[in-house]
């Protein structure tokens, strides 16, 4: 992971210093923004990554397996999207906590289905997505949402 | 003054509510056995240097494009294409869209006011669940597999939602 890290460090370095020398101005801005973006993250990225210890040591994977496991089928589907649907969080954040259901031994459909609805599907969200669009739009959109969050996974647990 | 204190502290947990309550579990976890506590704060540790640079590296990805291509500039140009073509050009601006849902929501309500479909404002919130930029660290977590499929699959059922959601949108408004 960290070597990996390293070769993408290096690939960003030397794309920030062509663009350097195309537009400084922009080039410092960029570099500005991502600076600001990451410090924001910052207790974010300590939450998430500490919930992915406490996960690791503290949830036996038969607890997992239980929850969330392939025996379970249509149930683990629907408690991976409903998990999803409840938090709220950066897309960063989803992909640690999902490496860890998967790791215990979660069915991947439902952890597909947990990242998608992490992302795209807010119940804290719905009540600001309603006065801003419509109440009638945001309760298709997020209600149409959580069932392709579901089928995308059953796809990928086909394709996988 | 302690009504200010109190708004301040609602800030404060509105913000960081995950930091609090992952501080509150280790807080439980250390009472109830601080060796497995002690053991989980390492795995953290050790499973966030290892990504550090990897995110480090992505973030700075993430500001030359937020720069280069500005959410405005995302945008005006979806507003103009209609169609098929502005459904996929759709699908892609939402896999690079980056921002809380505070800033977006907005800015598609301002861009289906100067015309654009629901179908389009649908598609780019279904195909906002990938994220270009971020895939090597969906990849360090998931693997190419998962990533790949889930993020391709997310992309094409993106354009059925949009246009689903669309059609039960305008049924009732006839």
């Amino acid at each position: 992971m960290f070597q990996i890290g390293l070769i993408y460090l290096f690939i960003v370095t030397v794309g920030y210093l062509i663009l350097l020398r195309i537009d400084r101005g922009r080039t410092l801005l960029s570099l500005q923004t991502a600076g600001r973006s990451l410090t924001r993250l910052i207790p974010l990225l300590v939450a998430v990554f500490g919930l992915v210890g406490l996960f690791q040591v503290f949830l036996s994977p038969a607890q997992v397996e239980q929850a969330m496991g392939a025996s379970n089928g249509w149930l683990s589907l629907l408690v991976g999207g409903a998990v999803g649907a409840v938090s709220i969080g950066p897309p960063l954040a989803a992909y640690p906590l999902a490496g860890s259901m998967l790791e215990a031994g979660a069915w991947p459909p439902a952890v597909a289905a947990f990242v998608i609805t992490w992302i795209s599907v807010g119940i804290i969200t719905l009540p600001f997505e309603a006065s801003v669009f419509s109440v009638r739009y945001a309760l298709l959109r997020n209600g149409i949402g959580f069932l392709m969050a579901l089928l995308v996974g059953l796809l990928l647990g086909v394709l996988l | 003054m302690s009504g200010q204190r109190r708004g301040g502290l609602w800030v404060l947990i509105r913000s960081q509510w995950l930091l609090l309550t992952v501080v509150g579990l280790y807080v439980w976890a250390f009472r109830h056995d601080a060796d497995r506590a002690l053991q989980a704060l390492q795995i953290s540790a050790t499973t966030l240097s290892s990504v550090l640079l990897l995110i480090a590296a992505v973030f700075g990805l993430v500001g030359v494009l937020q720069v280069w291509i500005s959410r405005d500039l995302i945008v005006r140009l979806l507003g103009r294409e209609g169609g098929i073509k502005g459904l996929l050009f759709a699908a892609f601006c939402g896999t690079l869209l980056i921002g809380p849902p505070y800033i977006i929501f907005p800015l598609l309500m301002s861009l289906h006011k100067q015309g654009a479909r629901w179908a389009v404002v649908t598609v780019v919130l279904s195909a906002y669940a990938v994220k270009l930029q971020m895939i090597p660290i969906e990849v360090e977590f998931l693997g190419w597999p998962f990533s790949l499929g889930r993020s391709l699959l997310t992309v094409v059922l993106a354009i059925p939602t949009g246009l689903l959601v669309e059609r039960l949108m305008e049924r009732r408004s006839r």
